[in-house]
């Protein structure tokens, strides 16, 4: 399978290990990955002005003829929001006034799609399993909206489905939908901490050994701001925050730094602990047999 | 129907006059518990004209963008929308926040160069809202050390910048 990858501005920053991951599980699963030339910011939710965000996504989505694969729920959100609005001739004529390539019409996926693609119609000895693991399947908020997209924006269950066939345990997970703030972090910090935090806390008394996430600003908050936000609300959360495509690398038996977990701010080594325990296990009765 | 009104309806659509004020907007709101008028009471104040109460409401920043409210009207309006409106509005008539600061520079970035640094958005904001700086070099120590953020001495643009700042130039006077 070949696609146009666009990794995003967040991907050469505080998400390196999201691009990292991707693309050693795309590489392990056969996905090939072609980045878009000279790709631009997607605008995420700073550009106000519509049209801009819409000509913004249409100059990226008009270079390449693939379809285009991303998996940051912001960007997903803003190009399948331009693919929508570009579906209205007037708005589509002014966005190509000014695009020097004519945007055509696009595809666009998150990630999470191609690579459920990919493992449905693997065989079954892929997966070295994710045995043992609980894990709160964390969707946020642009994954799933604006509606028409990878699942249902009130009750999604792809992410379930996802830990499922990685083998993992999904938990039950009652604030799995709420916005974590990020977008306003830099500016209204109390009301995004405030925010994220009651995720974090809903996530460990829902019993998980660590939250899976599908987008680098949720990440940002809920790992690389949890220590922070432990020492304001004077609480212990110390839950590991991985990425979609580290569990789903260390399902296919990729190696920690391959999936660049050393840069998570969380030590995933519990959740490492746990799978080599339950392997472990596995293996011993494998030999008594 | 009064200028202001008749700009909002214009930038978020004109359906935004078909609300029934069933409040599901501000009840999906993850931000709601923390603003002074809910979004509910945004879109009140834009159809009876009120353009100061609207513009000077807090909750226009405390928007995460989230879109619950948009996936749940039942009017089909997009409340998001209406907020969006109303920052450009805000802009427009050359108010000043913090919050409008970071939107500022965020899109100049991106007009101007194609692409956004992190870095050089945390260092011009903090540079420009000096009361952000404890926060903004606390995140730093955790993810500098960690090799999530480059130190960059100068900025990287992309080839099709003038291209974007066309987009901007040409789409956002529309």
């Amino acid at each position: 399978m070949k696609l146009a990858y666009y990794p995003g501005c967040v991907a050469r920053a505080t998400g390196k290990e999201y691009e990292i991951s991707t693309r050693s599980v795309c590489s392990a699963l056969g996905i090939e990955l072609e980045e878009i030339d000279d790709w631009n910011c997607c605008g995420a939710t700073h550009v106000s002005n519509e049209l801009v965000a819409v000509g913004l996504a249409a100059r990226n989505l008009a270079r390449t003829e693939l379809p285009v694969m991303t998996g940051c729920s912001i960007c997903y959100s803003k190009l399948r929001s331009a693919v929508l609005r570009l579906e209205d001739n007037g708005v589509k004529r002014k966005v190509n006034s000014v695009l020097e390539r004519e945007y055509t019409g696009a595809e666009v996926k998150h990630l999470i799609e191609v690579i459920m693609e990919v493992l449905e119609g693997a065989d079954d000895g892929v997966i070295a399993s994710l045995e043992g693991l609980k894990v709160a399947p964390y969707y946020g908020c642009l994954l799933t909206r604006p509606c028409g997209g990878i699942d249902s924006p009130e009750n999604p269950a792809v992410l379930e489905k996802l830990l499922r066939t990685l083998g993992a345990e999904p938990v039950d997970f009652r604030l799995k939908m709420k916005c974590c703030g990020g977008p306003i972090f830099m500016t209204e910090e109390a009301a995004a901490s405030d925010t994220a935090f009651k995720i974090l806390e809903c996530a460990k008394e829902s019993g998980a050994d660590a939250i899976m996430v599908v987008c680098p600003l949720c990440h940002l908050m809920l790992d690389a701001n949890q220590h922070a936000m432990e020492k304001k609300f004077g609480a212990e959360i110390d839950l590991p925050v991985l990425y979609v495509t580290q569990l789903t690398g260390l399902a296919l038996g990729l190696g920690v730094e391959e999936l660049g977990m050393g840069m998570n701010s969380v030590s995933p080594a519990p959740v490492l602990e746990k799978l080599e325990a339950a392997r472990g296990a596995e293996e011993e009765e494998g030999e008594v047999c | 129907m009064n200028e202001f009104t008749k700009e909002v309806l214009r930038l978020a659509g004109d359906e935004v006059k078909t609300c029934i004020q069933c409040g599901t907007c501000s009840a999906s709101c993850p931000t709601a518990h923390l603003m002074d008028n809910s979004i509910r009471k945004l879109v009140k104040f834009v159809l009876e004209g009120m353009k100061d109460e609207a513009l000077n409401s807090r909750s226009i920043w405390l928007c995460t963008s989230c879109l619950a409210c948009t996936v749940r009207c039942p009017r089909g309006i997009r409340p998001m929308a209406v907020v969006s409106a109303l920052k450009q509005i805000y802009e427009a008539e050359g108010m000043r926040n913090r919050d409008s600061i970071h939107e500022e520079i965020f899109n100049r970035h991106i007009k101007e160069r194609g692409r956004v640094s992190e870095f050089f958005l945390s260092a011009e904001y903090m540079l420009r809202n000096p009361q952000s700086a404890a926060q903004i070099i606390s995140f730093g120590a955790e993810l500098i050390p960690r090799g999530k953020i480059d130190i960059e001495i100068r900025p990287d643009s992309i080839e099709g910048r003038d291209e974007v700042k066309r987009i901007f130039e040409e789409l956002g006077g529309a």
